[in-house]
C-alpha cells in the first residue's frame, strides 16, 4: 500500500520494489505455476504506480516470463476461466468454463487478536497511526486505510479454517483431496484451487448454490424435520425428511442437537424450548452460520475475475503466493514465502514496529533501520515504512 | 437377462427414440392420418392440446402404445402447424410434465430395479447426459451428481432445492423420485420443443389441419402473442430480457428478478409488470402477482429488492453492455435523462 501523496518518497519506494521483483522473478521463476490451457486463459497484471492492463494471453511460461521481467508488475493476474478468445473484450471472449476458487482471508475472521496489529494509514499524507478515527490525526484531511500485520494466532486460525473448508469438499462435494490445491494468498489468506473439471461448466447461480452450502446459509427448519404448522396447538410439527438425516448438514445440525430420525419427543422439546418454530428458526441460522466455513463469496461466485497467479509477488506484502498443499500444518508464510533478497537497505520507519521474517525479529523502534530487502519492501508494501 | 422397454413405456414415453422406431419400422404414411378409423387418434390429440392449453391441466388419460405414440405426434404435427410460439412452448412444457408423472410413479412403483435402472438410463442417461443411481441403502432413494443437481436445481427458486437443504454425501445428492424427476423437466420441455421445431411438414395431412385450424380459432384469443414495448430507453439487459420473454422463452429465476425490480424501480406499476410475464411458458398470474408484490415489498418480508448491480449481472451472464453503459455500476443508471421520458 504505497500511498499516492507520499510522492517525495513513492518513486524511490518503487524503485528498491522493482528492483527486488526483478531479482526474485529472475531468481525464483520455477515457482511461478503455469495454469492448464495456458493458452485459454487471460492474463492481466497492475503496473507500479499506474492502472491494470487486462485481455492478455500467453502460449507459454517463457513469453508470461518474458513479459514479467520487462516489465516488472507490482501484481500478475490469470482469469479462473477458459476463453476462446482471452484477449478480445469481456462480451466477445466465449466463456467455456472456470475453474472453482475459494478466498480464505483473515479479516472475514474477525479474530479478536486483528485490533492488536491493525495500522492506519492515511491515503492523502500517507502517516500511520495505531488507533481509528473517522479523518487522519497528521493533516486532518485524509481519510484512513488499515493494514494488518498477521500474527501466529491469524495464521493458526486461517489454516483451522482452511482444513475445515477441505473437509466439506472432501466429505461431502466428493472433491478428491489430490484436486484441492491450497495456496498462501501472499498477504493475509489462502486461497484453495480446485481442479477437477467436473466443476468448470457451473454457472455463477450454481456456484452461488455451493457458497450457500460452505458457509451455512438459508437452511430450512424442514431439512430436519421440524415444520410450522398453524394448526397445531404449538404452532410446528415434527416430520423427519423422508431421506433421512444421515449425510452433510443434517446430520451435523442433528448431531449438534443430540437427535436422530427416533427422536421426535426431544426435538418437540428443544424447539417448544427455543420459543416455538420462529425461535428455533434463528436458533438453527445462527448455529449453521457459526459451524459453515467464512469465505468470500464474491470469489467463488465470479466467473470472469482475474486472479492471482501461483508464485508471483503479491505488493500488498512483498510475500509470494505460494503453493503450501503439503505442509500446510508447518508452513509459515513469513518465512516460507518471503522470497526477496537480503542484500540491506536503509529505511525510515512510520511506526514503532515489531516483526519476524525469514526467521529473524525485527524489532524497529528509531525512525531509521537497515534492513534486508525482504523486510524493508514488506514494511514498504504495507506502508508502515519508507526508503531512507 | 437383458430386459427391454415395453410397449407401456412407449406410451408413457413417446418422446423416446425406441417410439420413432416404431413409427419408422411400421412403414406408417403421413396420409394414413386422412382415413376414417383414425378421427379417434386426431380428435384425441386436439382434447390433449385443449386439456392442457384452455384448462391448464395435465393430460391425463392413457391408452396403449399404438394410440399413445400417433397421439403424441399429432399433438407436435398441430402446434407446428398452429405456429403460435407460446403455444408450442406451453404443450412442450405440459407434456414434459405429464411424463414427469408417470416417471415418479414408475420409479416409486416399480419392483424390478433391472427395470428402475433401464428407465434411468433411457431417459436420464441417453437423453439428457444425467448419470442416476439407486441408493443402495433405501432404494426408494436415487443419486445424482452434485454438479449435475446444481445446473438443473440452481434454477429452482423454492428454498428446499438450495443444496444446504439436501441430503449430501460424497459428491452426491440423494432425492426420492418426484425430486429426480423434477430435474429434467425443463431439458424434457425442451426436447419436446426441438422435436417439433425439427419437424419438416411439406404438407399435412388434410384432417390434421382442419382439426388444427379449429384449434388456432379457439386458443388465439387466449394466447394472443402480448408483444412488449422494447424501447432505447432500456438498458440492454432489460430489452435483452424482454426480447427473451417476447419469444415465449423461459426466463431463469435471476433475469425474471432483474426485469421485476428494474420495472418497479422506474415506477412501473404491478398490474403493469404481471403482465409482462404473460409470455412464459409457466406463467401463473396469482403467483407472479405475490412474487411482484414480494419484491416490491408489499408482501412477505416487507423488504423492497432493489435492482441488481451490473456486477452481479455480469456473473450471472444477464449482462449484454453496450458502449452506452460505459460509467454505469447499475441498470437503473441508464440513460438517466432519457428516462425521465418513459
Amino acid at each position: 500500500m504505497i500511498s499516492n501523496n507520499d510522492d517525495q518518497f513513492k518513486e524511490k519506494n518503487i524503485a528498491l520494489l522493482r528492483n527486488a521483483f526483478r531479482e526474485c522473478y529472475f531468481k525464483h521463476s520455477k515457482i511461478i505455476e503455469v495454469p492448464e490451457r495456458m493458452e485459454e486463459h487471460e492474463f492481466g497484471y497492475m503496473q507500479f504506480g499506474s492502472g491494470m492492463i487486462r485481455h492478455l494471453a500467453f502460449r507459454n511460461i517463457g513469453e508470461l516470463l518474458a513479459r514479467l521481467i520487462k516489465d516488472i508488475p507490482s501484481d500478475v493476474y490469470c482469469s479462473n476461466a477458459y476463453y476462446r478468445f482471452p484477449t478480445y473484450d469481456m462480451q466477445e471472449k466465449q466463456w467455456m468454463g472456470a475453474d472453482l476458487i475459494f478466498d480464505i482471508d483473515a479479516k472475514d475472521l474477525h479474530l479478536p487478536c486483528e485490533l492488536l496489529h491493525t495500522y492506519f494509514i492515511c491515503t492523502n499524507c500517507g502517516e500511520v497511526q495505531e488507533t481509528k478515527t473517522e479523518i487522519c490525526m497528521y493533516c486532518k484531511t485524509g481519510k484512513l486505510n488499515h493494514v494488518s500485520i498477521p500474527c501466529n494466532k491469524c495464521n493458526h486460525a486461517l489454516k483451522k479454517e482452511v482444513k475445515r473448508l477441505a473437509d466439506l469438499l472432501i466429505y461431502d462435494l466428493g472433491i478428491k483431496e489430490k484436486a484441492i490445491q491450497i495456496y498462501f494468498s501472499g498477504n493475509n489468506g489462502y486461497h484453495i484451487h480446485i481442479s477437477d473439471n467436473e466443476f468448470h461448466r457451473l454457472n455463477s447461480q450454481a456456484r452461488s448454490d455451493i457458497i450457500g452450502y460452505l458457509i451455512g446459509n438459508d437452511m430450512t427448519t424442514e431439512s430436519i424435520g421440524v415444520r410450522k404448522a398453524e394448526v397445531s396447538s404449538d404452532g410446528f410439527l415434527i416430520k423427519f425428511p423422508k431421506g433421512g438425516m444421515m449425510y452433510g448438514w443434517r446430520s451435523r445440525i442433528a448431531q449438534k442437537l443430540g437427535v436422530d430420525q427416533s427422536s421426535i419427543t426431544k426435538l418437540r422439546n428443544i424447539v417448544q424450548q427455543k420459543g416455538g418454530y420462529g425461535g428455533f428458526k434463528a436458533e438453527l441460522l445462527k448455529m449453521t452460520k457459526d459451524m459453515g466455513v467464512k469465505i468470500d463469496p464474491q470469489v467463488t461466485m465470479d466467473v470472469h475475475r482475474v486472479f492471482r497467479m501461483a508464485g508471483t509477488i503479491n505488493s500488498k506484502s512483498g510475500l509470494t503466493k505460494m503453493r503450501c498443499n503439503n505442509e500446510i500444518e508447518s508452513f509459515d508464510p513469513l518465512n516460507d514465502a518471503c522470497l526477496l533478497s537480503d542484500k540491506e537497505v536503509n529505511v525510515e520507519m512510520k511506526v514503532p514496529i515489531k516483526v519476524k521474517l525469514k526467521g529473524q525479529s525485527f524489532n524497529l523502534r528509531k525512525e531509521t533501520a537497515r534492513l534486508p530487502v525482504y523486510a524493508a519492501a514488506y514494511l514498504i508494501c504495507k506502508g508502515l515504512a519508507r526508503v531512507n | 437377462m437383458s430386459i427391454k422397454l415395453g410397449t407401456g413405456d412407449l406410451a408413457k414415453y413417446p418422446f423416446l427414440n425406441e417410439a420413432s422406431e416404431y413409427i419408422r419400422e411400421t412403414h406408417f404414411d403421413f396420409e394414413e392420418f386422412n382415413r376414417l378409423e383414425m378421427k379417434h387418434i386426431i380428435n384425441r390429440a386436439a382434447e390433449r392440446m385443449e386439456t392442457e392449453l384452455i384448462n391448464g391441466m395435465i393430460y391425463q388419460k392413457l391408452d396403449k402404445y399404438e394410440v399413445e405414440i400417433l397421439t403424441f405426434l399429432v399433438t407436435l404435427m398441430m402446434a407446428k402447424s398452429i405456429g403460435i410460439e407460446i403455444i408450442l412452448k406451453k404443450h412442450s412444457l405440459f407434456e414434459a410434465m405429464r411424463a414427469e408423472r408417470f416417471l415418479s410413479e414408475d420409479l416409486k412403483k416399480e419392483k424390478s430395479e433391472q427395470k428402475k435402472r433401464l428407465l434411468l438410463s433411457k431417459i436420464f442417461e441417453e437423453l439428457f447426459k444425467v448419470t442416476v443411481d439407486i441408493d443402495s441403502a433405501d432404494n426408494r432413494l436415487f443419486k445424482v451428481r452434485v454438479t449435475d443437481y446444481l445446473i438443473r436445481a440452481s434454477n429452482f427458486h423454492e428454498q428446499e432445492w438450495k443444496l444446504i437443504n439436501r441430503l449430501v454425501n460424497k459428491g452426491y445428492v440423494y432425492l426420492d423420485a418426484e425430486e429426480t424427476v423434477r430435474l429434467i423437466r425443463s431439458e424434457l420441455s425442451t426436447l419436446i420443443y426441438s422435436k417439433v421445431k425439427s419437424m419438416t411438414l411439406s404438407t399435412l395431412p388434410e384432417t390434421i389441419k382442419a382439426k388444427a385450424d379449429e384449434l388456432r380459432v379457439k386458443l388465439v384469443p387466449n394466447y394472443e402473442h402480448r408483444i412488449h414495448k422494447v424501447t432505447d430507453y432500456y438498458p440492454p439487459c432489460i430489452k435483452h430480457a424482454l426480447e427473451i420473454m417476447n419469444q415465449g422463452e423461459n426466463l431463469p429465476h435471476s433475469a425474471r428478478l432483474m426485469l421485476a425490480t428494474y420495472m418497479l424501480a422506474i415506477g412501473k406499476s404491478i398490474d403493469e409488470i404481471v403482465v409482462l410475464f404473460h409470455n412464459a411458458p409457466d406463467y401463473n398470474e396469482r403467483i407472479t402477482r405475490y412474487q411482484v408484490e414480494h419484491l416490491a415489498g408489499l408482501k412477505g418480508s416487507r423488504t423492497k429488492y432493489s435492482v441488481p448491480s451490473c456486477e452481479k449481472l455480469r456473473n450471472e451472464n444477464l449482462c449484454f453492455a453496450t458502449e452506452e453503459c460505459n460509467g454505469i455500476t447499475n441498470p437503473i443508471q441508464f440513460g438517466r435523462n432519457l428516462q425521465k421520458n418513459l
